[in-house]
């Protein structure tokens, strides 16, 4: 490594060679301001702000691409620097409508905060006078252009990060506007509601439908957790005021989304429609009646000692974190002797020996093979990752039988039963990575087990928590005939039909724990509410095998309990204390995953 | 011999009253400021126009949207020593630059004749009334303004900050970041 010994304002600096001045302030710790920068994404001198004074530069220099050499004497808050960057602002503040009280983002705007710091008390140029339009077609969110200061980080997050190529620049200079497509509206563009161009907006040019004006980010907490709508397990942070939750964002500090987040974790959990269930509900003379968790725990511990335990099934549902998990294991398997244990999911067959590759491994792959599971649709981030590294040149391979969100970016489109041609191609690749789910078949395991040598691989289970609930065995099938007790703990997952119910005799006494009304609450004897996502504290393991929090950022609705605080209560009513807490349940999660 | 005051003199043009209401929001020190300050003429003391013999301190609250307003601005400009623009509607328009946005045809065509309860409306035209712009501005670009401060409405303290800056002699008065808001 090529060290610099560089001086910025006076101070002697020695940094590394190539990395650029503001990242080498930023090391100093010397603020340099700055607009259209962002750590996630590329650097490219739009705004100017970051101006800095270098001796022997005949211009001010962007010091976000400038790169520090040897000897480089910088000055990075000069009178000179300091008037530039006024300038600049005060030409941004008169191109569109900068007007903060009429703005959502007042409070959480970069643009404001350096008005604020360069204290733009008037506009030193005209008042501006053109309207521009604002986009409200999007489902999501919206593109306000009065607003845009053309930084363009939102066309970078969609190019860079996710992949998409929705947004792009159109028209030169003044008539310069971010644009979906070949200038179509947001709703009817290609976008896939990511929102990843709404968290990187520095300004109120695109936010949030349902959390705008519900108050500035200083009347707002945020909650790190733990993303569960799928078996990715993205980093969030969910924004609550007063009790309710704002919004959702992607975490960039999360290790394995890097602050991306897609339409299934960060919008779709707000706008559940679905009928939450809050209170414990027994079946008296064919009604639901409303009782206490007391009344509900000793029914069913009542139900459970009357009954064989080969008489008693239990289904563990997608959602269910590592500690019910490990207690449906550790209280029904274990202690209670009930082998009749089954998942509402399918768990991918394990192929190869060694252990398997991090998401992260799939940007260093020449050629990416997606084989029976379909992650655009079912695990969306994992599918920005695929095509970032189409982007850079890697080729992708598609086989499924079926129609694969992922086709059209694939070089090669094959059934499972003509995998032996791609595997011809993947001998010649140096990195091949595969990403495999329940979907493939025998044939195409015997032919994938031919790169076993090569190949870096991550098995994509369906569903959330699937990983965890096969590591705890929990998938050894599950039998309906005969049973006089079904435990069903479905958490937030949909209910998908009556397949669920088909064997199962007429007279069984069904539980569901559950957060939503579905049929299958509807044809229980005794339903428990179980919390959802921003309810509780627990962990998930992804596919990768990471174990990470779900950490609480409201109270349960009603009387919600999170799914393994109910399971607890039950192992002490039947007199099987079984301690649980997270940090040892991660630790058995673990070791059993190995 | 009893203390000269400092004479200060207030006006609004197209505002809404708020930073007026702000500055009274100062409480109980306006009698701790009155020992110091002789307000002469505001919209809420009997006196309307800046005295002719002049005031030290200006202060006017309001964007610049007809040729009334003008009027105003340019004569508490030529009566006053130091001129204050107070509130994002005499810094920056504010709320009625919003005009400039659709117009301002359009935008009395709205207002007095297309609304949904108007029968046979009438778009006002009067000689005594000022008229309408094309463009509706801060107070600076029409006068010369000594210090801006902005905010919907500016902070009470925002005002006393300022005119105690200034009565200590302290030009020019800069803002503390707490004091210097858009909102």
């Amino acid at each position: 490594m090529t060290m610099a010994n560089i001086i910025i304002n006076g101070q002697k600096i020695s940094t590394k060679a190539g990395i650029t001045v503001l990242q080498a302030a930023r090391e100093a710790g010397i603020d340099i301001p700055t607009l259209c920068d962002h750590p996630a994404l590329s650097a490219v001198g739009a705004c100017r702000m970051c101006i800095v004074e270098i001796k022997g530069q005949r211009a001010l220099q962007t010091s976000c691409t400038f790169p520090v050499t040897d000897g480089m004497e910088i000055q990075t808050d000069s009178k000179m620097v300091v008037d530039a960057r006024k300038l600049v602002l005060d030409m941004i503040f008169s191109e569109r409508n900068h007007f903060c009280p009429y703005c959502e983002m007042s409070g959480s705007c970069e643009l404001q905060d350096l008005g604020y710091r360069y204290h733009v008390d008037h506009w030193v140029f005209s008042t501006y006078t053109k309207a521009f339009p604002l986009d409200a077609t999007h489902k999501y969110y919206l593109m306000e252009h009065n607003r845009c200061v053309l930084c363009g980080r939102c066309i970078r997050a969609c190019d860079e990060l996710v992949a998409n190529h929705t947004l792009g620049l159109g028209q030169r200079g003044s008539e310069s506007m971010v644009r979906a497509d070949a200038n179509i509206s947001l709703g009817e563009s290609s976008c896939i509601s990511c929102g990843t161009c709404t968290q990187v907006c520095p300004t109120g040019a695109l936010f949030y439908k349902r959390s705008a004006f519900m108050g500035k980010d200083s009347l707002t907490t945020k909650v790190k957790s733990t993303c569960n709508q799928c078996g990715i397990g993205c980093g969030t942070e969910v924004v609550t005021r007063g009790g309710n939750v704002l919004c959702v964002l992607g975490d960039w500090d999360a290790p394995v989304n890097k602050g991306l987040l897609c339409k299934m974790g960060r919008f779709e959990p707000l706008y559940d429609s679905r009928q939450r269930l809050t209170a414990p509900l027994l079946r008296t003379k064919g009604k639901f009646k409303e009782i206490n968790w007391e009344e509900a725990i000793q029914t069913l511990a009542k139900q459970i000692n009357t009954v064989k335990a080969s008489e008693i099934g239990v289904l563990a549902g997608s959602y269910s974190s590592n500690e019910a998990l490990y207690l449906i294991k550790k209280l029904f398997n274990e202690k209670l002797k009930i082998s009749n244990i089954g998942l509402t999911n399918t768990v991918a067959p394990r192929i190869f020996d060694k252990v398997q590759g991090t998401l992260e491994d799939i940007a260093k792959s020449d050629v990416i093979f997606v084989v029976g599971c379909d992650p655009l649709n079912d695990q969306p981030v994992a599918s920005f990752i695929i095509k970032r590294a189409v982007d850079k040149g890697a080729r992708l391979i598609v086989v499924d039988d079926k129609k694969n969100g992922l086709a059209p970016f694939a070089f090669m489109n094959i059934d499972m039963a003509d995998i032996n041609k791609a595997i011809e191609v993947a001998k010649r690749a140096n990195n091949p990575f595969i990403l495999y789910g329940a979907g493939i078949t025998k044939t195409a395991i015997a032919q994938i087990k031919k790169l076993k040598e090569k190949a870096n691989y991550i098995i994509v289970d369906s569903g959330v928590n699937t990983k965890a609930a096969a590591a705890l065995g929990l998938n050894n099938g599950y039998d309906p005939a005969g049973l006089k007790i079904l435990y069903v703990l479905m958490g937030e997952q949909n209910y998908e039909g009556d397949d669920l119910f088909k064997g199962i005799p007429k007279n069984a006494f069904i539980v569901a724990q559950a957060s939503y009304l579905s049929p299958l609450t509807e044809r229980a004897d005794l339903v428990l509410p179980a919390a959802i996502w921003s309810e509780q504290n627990s962990s998930l393991t992804n596919i990768e095998g990471r174990i990470q929090n779900i950490n609480k950022a409201v109270e349960p609705l009603g009387e919600a309990k999170p799914d393994w605080e109910a399971l607890q209560l039950l192992s002490a009513e039947l007199g099987k204390n079984i301690a649980v807490s997270i940090d040892k349940v991660s630790t058995e999660v673990m070791k059993s995953l190995k | 011999m009893a203390k000269v005051k400092v004479k200060v003199a207030t006006d609004w043009l197209a505002g809404c009253a708020g930073c007026h209401m702000s500055f009274l929001d100062i409480d109980d020190r306006i009698v701790a400021l009155s020992e110091l300050v002789e307000f002469t003429s505001s919209p809420i003391t009997d006196l309307k126009h800046p005295p002719k013999e002049g005031v030290t301190v200006g202060i006017l609250e309001g964007a610049i949207c007809n040729t009334h307003n003008i009027e105003v601005a340019k004569q508490m400009r030529e009566r006053c020593d130091i001129l204050i623009a107070v509130g994002d509607c005499a810094t920056f328009g504010g709320v009625p630059a919003m005009r400039n946005l659709v117009g301002t045809d359009a935008a009395l065509k709205r207002a007095y004749l297309e609304t949904e309860s108007t029968v046979d409306g009438v778009i006002p035209d009067s000689d005594e009334l000022g008229k309408p712009l094309d463009t509706v501005v801060g107070v600076d670009k029409v006068v010369k303004v000594d210090l801006f401060i902005p905010g919907c409405p500016p902070r009470a303290d925002a005002f006393f900050y300022a005119l105690t800056e200034l009565l200590a002699g302290r030009t020019p008065v800069i803002l503390p970041p707490e004091l210097f808001t858009y909102d």
